[in-house]
């Protein structure tokens, strides 16, 4: 097998590629910028630099020249190579930092060009923390600057679109943000403007940067010259722990990772996932932190009058519920499912009204055709509406489900964490006379119109699974308490979570940004429990593994499974497409 | 080396009334070299290169690299496009020579461009000219559209199978364009940052397919040595460095212009003879040989000096575009040094770190020193911006960017000294 000589030690490799790729696969380091996996090499920040060389090959005998040792001779190149660019090469000999003091001195000398024209202001730059300059400056750059003379300067704050503010001094002009809207988004919207020191990236004139997909460049900028409006000057990196999670305002099931401080979830931000996102992931994802934290339904609530609720007691709450079920006969009761909820929810919906004898339990997909493009914004606004299909929950549409919101059949309508009545712009006069219960996580028009609701976790509260549109399932970890603690739901929590801030062991946590409310499955095991039902289950965990033992298109999906592998790849043929029902 | 310079009649832009225009140079042997091509059998493609080859063109663009060998490094034909882009950018100061063929001998350029096309089976040549050469490129422009006429251009040209297609290009005022790989991107309409290499433009160019480079003076000798053969063309000049060369001289002469002499002149003759003498018979206290990034020598050391790749390496600068500015006794060379840092630091595309803020650095340095606020210690750090930039760029523009101010400090210490402050630091 051809083999590589870096810092004198022996790399076997397979697929020639370049030699800082293959180092970062090795767990090697190496200071860079403009590099990045997923971009074209335009080997410009000559941060890398390495010094290499290739073994002196005889032209007549085609064999290594050999020295007195017996080692072969190497030729090194004339100039130091930047490894992002360089191509691997057997028996390449290479000396990073480690062995060669040139190349330390190399890289020092290049940090210390370009911090001659970055502003020194950490402590007051939103990037500090996370920030690979200064990061690589503290590793591996000069001691001081022997720079005297004026910065360049440059426009700050300039607003490039609705998100992505620009601070052109703190730009190294990586070039990473001009290449992504080029070759990843596709929009080329960025360009970089003015020449030498005085170049930032700009957008054409007159233009706004409204890319879809513009918050990416504020990850992948290795300094503070991109930072989200939103986010920016919000919270310190430092102090908020970092959760896996997806992304459930599509159904492409973007990996992500959600960022607490004291049980609010301050931004998401992609999570490499080489399947299904790579490194990217659409703005509205990122912006769905707000309905975690804002509009919260906490404390079960009645309905007063057509206008007004009042908050009750879960105990309320829940015999209300074992009341109305109790009045009603089967056939009377509406059951909704949602793709907007877990796998584990749905399915318990099913369950539950199953042994109650309600032998249909429905949902209806959450789809704007057009809305997707064909890279990570699907038109499946939902993250499971192929999980909803695997059920075998019944597919209804606009007018289906109004005919049967209407119908005089029903009396009673349950419907799980969907604003049914938002998005299709339905009349709440519609359920007049009949009980509406709803599972909700935040006010909208659903919860208006319902009698009953029932505040229930969101997906940065609970574990749950969705199946994504291509048919691979994920599942969500915990990244806030909620005020009723669940031993088994905190168990499910990572642990840099546990040690971090905002949890019950953190002293100076505040109890305000907790919500009252509890999974949806666990309400309704709550009250099968009052109503003799035989319906056990203690965590989500446990619902999963009856899932994956009763449904064929399942079987094997474990959580341990999911964590592992980052999803499981289902077979889509599995999943019925559309069954109307 | 042929010694008779006075007696050498230039062939590249000869002392011909009106050769700019298409019949004049026809009646003066004009397009003969790609007649001779295209009918006899003899010469095939191979042929041409090897010739190219043996006269040994020396780049006339800065690097000198032997055009012929260029040219034999293009691919096999695979069906696909091929390009030949033609470097007239021209932006290195002190350099204007490319613009007398534009103007004087179009024709002489656009039949080199045929031989090299047809050399390297080429489908399209484009001419890059410098965006402030605005008459030249209508120059250029009528000339091609001459050609075209005349059936030299175009589908089929002189009723062979050989057809290629000519257009110009204008620069935006880059000096980086002028950097071949930066040259491409600009001609496919991106911004002027120079490529990584490899992939070289033979094997990926222009819109990803083959390509070469060449300078329009190194394009307009290929003529020349078709029509009398590599070894009339290797007996101008140094056998290592051959051929006419336009020599630009600026500067403090009584004479200065675009001079057509064969290579390997002494730059005392080119100065004394040629230029008629440096401006009040002054002393000559500087020489900058070939264009604002080749290293400038003293004045005292260019006795016997030649013109030529080997000549200058020995007093330590290069050929460059012959470009030859002279610098008499009188001249404050830090404010030279200062301007060309200006220069740099303006035309740094901003691509590779030490390049875009190195060159800052070394102008406020040079300008710190000229304003007379400079420190002894600063001239050493000069040199120590130079070691960080050199090599470790993707282009040579930091290399460039590096040899006048390294040399001027190391050649000229005195001058920089003077202008420093003494300052005396205490030792603890």
């Amino acid at each position: 097998m051809p083999e590589i000589i870096i810092d004198n030690v022996r790399y076997e490799y397979e697929q020639p590629g370049k030699v800082l790729q293959f180092m970062l696969d090795q767990g090697l380091d190496l200071p860079y910028f403009c590099y990045h996996p997923s971009m074209s090499i335009p080997a410009n920040c000559r941060q890398c630099l390495v010094k290499a060389g290739t073994p002196i090959v005889d032209r007549e005998t085609g064999k290594p020249e050999l020295d007195e040792d017996g080692n072969p001779k190497i030729r090194y190149f004339p100039k130091f190579m930047t490894a992002c660019s360089l191509d691997m090469s057997d028996g390449m000999v290479v000396h990073t930092h480690v062995t060669s003091e040139e190349v330390r001195r190399a890289q020092a000398d290049n940090l210390e060009l370009i911090l001659i024209n970055h502003p020194l202001d950490c402590p007051i730059c939103d990037q500090a923390g996370e920030c690979p300059l200064q990061i690589l400056t503290y590793k591996y750059g000069p001691e001081g600057s022997r720079f005297e003379h004026k910065k360049v300067h440059k426009p700050k704050r300039i607003q490039l679109g609705p998100r992505v503010v620009l601070d052109a001094e703190r730009c190294i002009n990586c070039t990473r943000c001009t290449r992504f809207t080029e070759e990843i988004s596709k929009s080329n919207q960025l360009t970089i403007v003015a020449r030498g020191d005085k170049n930032y990236p700009m957008t054409a004139p007159g233009e706004t940067f409204d890319d879809p997909y513009s918050l990416n460049t504020v990850d992948i900028c290795p300094v503070g010259a991109l930072t989200s409006a939103d986010f920016r000057f919000k919270a310190r990196v430092w102090e908020m722990a970092q959760t896996p999670s997806i992304d459930i305002t599509n159904g492409k099931g973007c990996n992500v990772d959600l960022w607490t401080r004291d049980n609010l979830v301050l931004r998401i931000t992609p999570r490499y996932n080489k399947e299904i996102n790579d490194h990217w992931m659409p703005d509205e994802g990122r912006m769905a932190y707000r309905q975690m934290n804002e509009n919260r339904v906490s404390k079960p609530e009645i309905k007063l009058s057509a206008s007004e609720h009042s908050k009750t007691s879960w105990n309320n709450a829940l015999m209300t519920f074992v009341e109305q079920i109790e009045a009603h006969k089967p056939e009377e009761i509406l059951v909704i499912g949602s793709p907007h909820a877990p796998v584990e929810d749905n399915f318990l919906l099913q369950q539950f009204f199953n042994k109650l004898g309600v032998s249909d339990t429905l949902f209806s997909p959450h789809i704007t055709p057009g809305k997707g493009d064909d890279f990570l914004i699907t038109d499946d606004e939902a993250p499971n509406t192929n999980g909803c299909r695997m059920l075998g929950l019944g597919e209804i549409d606009k007018k289906k489900l109004e005919a049967e919101l209407k119908s005089d059949k029903y009396k009673m309508v349950v419907i799980l964490t969907d604003d049914l009545f938002g998005r299709y712009e339905i009349e709440p006069s519609i359920t007049e006379g009949k009980f509406t219960l709803t599972f909700a996580t935040n006010y909208n028009a659903t919860t208006k119109a319902a009698d009953l609701i029932i505040p229930v976790t969101c997906s940065a509260e609970h574990t749950g699974s969705y199946v994504s549109v291509d048919g691979r399932i994920q599942r969500t970890l915990p990244a806030k308490e909620t005020l009723y603690s669940n031993r088994r739901l905190n168990l499910e929590m990572s642990l840099s979570r546990l040690d971090h801030f905002g949890t019950k062991f953190d002293n100076w946590v505040s109890d305000r940004n907790r919500i009252d409310c509890i999974p949806a499955w666990e309400f309704l095991v709550r009250t099968a429990y009052e109503m003799n039902l035989k319906l056990g289950f203690e965590s989500s965990r446990e619902i999963m593994a009856k899932i994956s033992d009763e449904l064929p298109a399942l079987n094997g999906v474990t959580y341990e499974r999911m964590d592992e592998e980052r999803g499981i790849q289902l077979d889509l043929k599995q999943i019925p497409a559309e069954n109307v029902s | 080396m042929a010694q008779d310079w006075k007696s050498f009649k230039p062939v590249l832009i000869p002392n011909i009334p009106d050769l700019a225009k298409i019949d004049v140079y026809e009646k003066n042997g004009g397009y003969s070299a790609i007649k001779k091509i295209l009918t006899d059998d003899k010469w095939d493609s191979q042929a041409v290169i090897s010739e190219v080859k043996e006269a040994n063109i020396r780049g006339r663009g800065g690097a000198g690299f032997n055009a012929g060998m260029k040219w034999s490094f293009m691919p096999e034909p695979d069906g696909g496009p091929r390009y030949l882009a033609a470097n007239g950018d021209e932006s290195e100061p002190g350099t204007f020579k490319d613009r007398k063929i534009f103007e004087f001998n179009p024709h002489l350029f656009i039949e080199g461009c045929l031989i090299a096309a047809y050399a390297m089976k080429i489908d399209a040549v484009y001419v890059y000219i410098r965006g402030e050469y605005r008459e030249f490129i209508n120059m250029m422009d009528k000339a091609i559209e001459d050609a075209y006429k005349k059936g030299y251009l175009g589908k089929n040209i002189l009723k062979s199978d050989f057809s290629v297609d000519m257009y110009t290009h204008s620069g935006a005022g880059a000096y980086i364009c002028g950097e071949e790989t930066s040259l491409m991107e600009s001609l496919e309409g991106k911004r002027g940052y120079p490529r990584v290499k490899p992939p070289f433009p033979a094997q990926k160019g222009l819109w990803g397919r083959p390509t070469t480079i060449n300078n329009i003076e190194t394009l307009a000798n290929v003529p020349h040595v078709i029509n009398n053969g590599a070894s009339w063309y290797k007996s101008i000049g140094p056998e290592n460095h051959p051929g006419p060369v336009l020599y630009g001289i600026s500067g403090h002469v009584n004479k200065p212009g675009v001079y057509e002499f064969p290579a390997g002149m002494k730059i005392t003759d080119l100065i004394h003879e040629v230029c008629g003498g440096v401006r009040g018979n002054k002393g000559i206290k500087a020489i900058i040989p070939g264009g604002a990034s080749t290293p400038p020598i003293r004045g005292d050391v260019i006795d016997g000096v030649t013109m030529d790749a080997d000549g200058l390496r020995e007093v330590g600068t290069l050929m460059g575009t012959a470009g030859m500015l002279v610098l008499d006794e009188d001249t404050d060379i830090v404010d030279v040094i200062t301007r060309i840092s200006h220069f740099f630091d303006h035309e740094s595309c901003g691509q590779c770190t030490p390049c875009r803020d190195g060159t800052g650095w070394l102008y406020k340095l040079m300008s710190k020193i000229n304003n007379g606020e400079g420190e002894m210690r600063d001239l050493d750090l000069l040199i120590d911006v130079c070691n960080k930039m050199e090599g470790r760029t993707i282009c040579a523009l930091a290399d460039a960017a590096c040899w006048p101010v390294r040399n001027a400090v190391e050649r000229f210490r005195e001058d920089f000294e003077a202008k420093c402050k003494k300052t005396v630091y205490a030792v603890a």
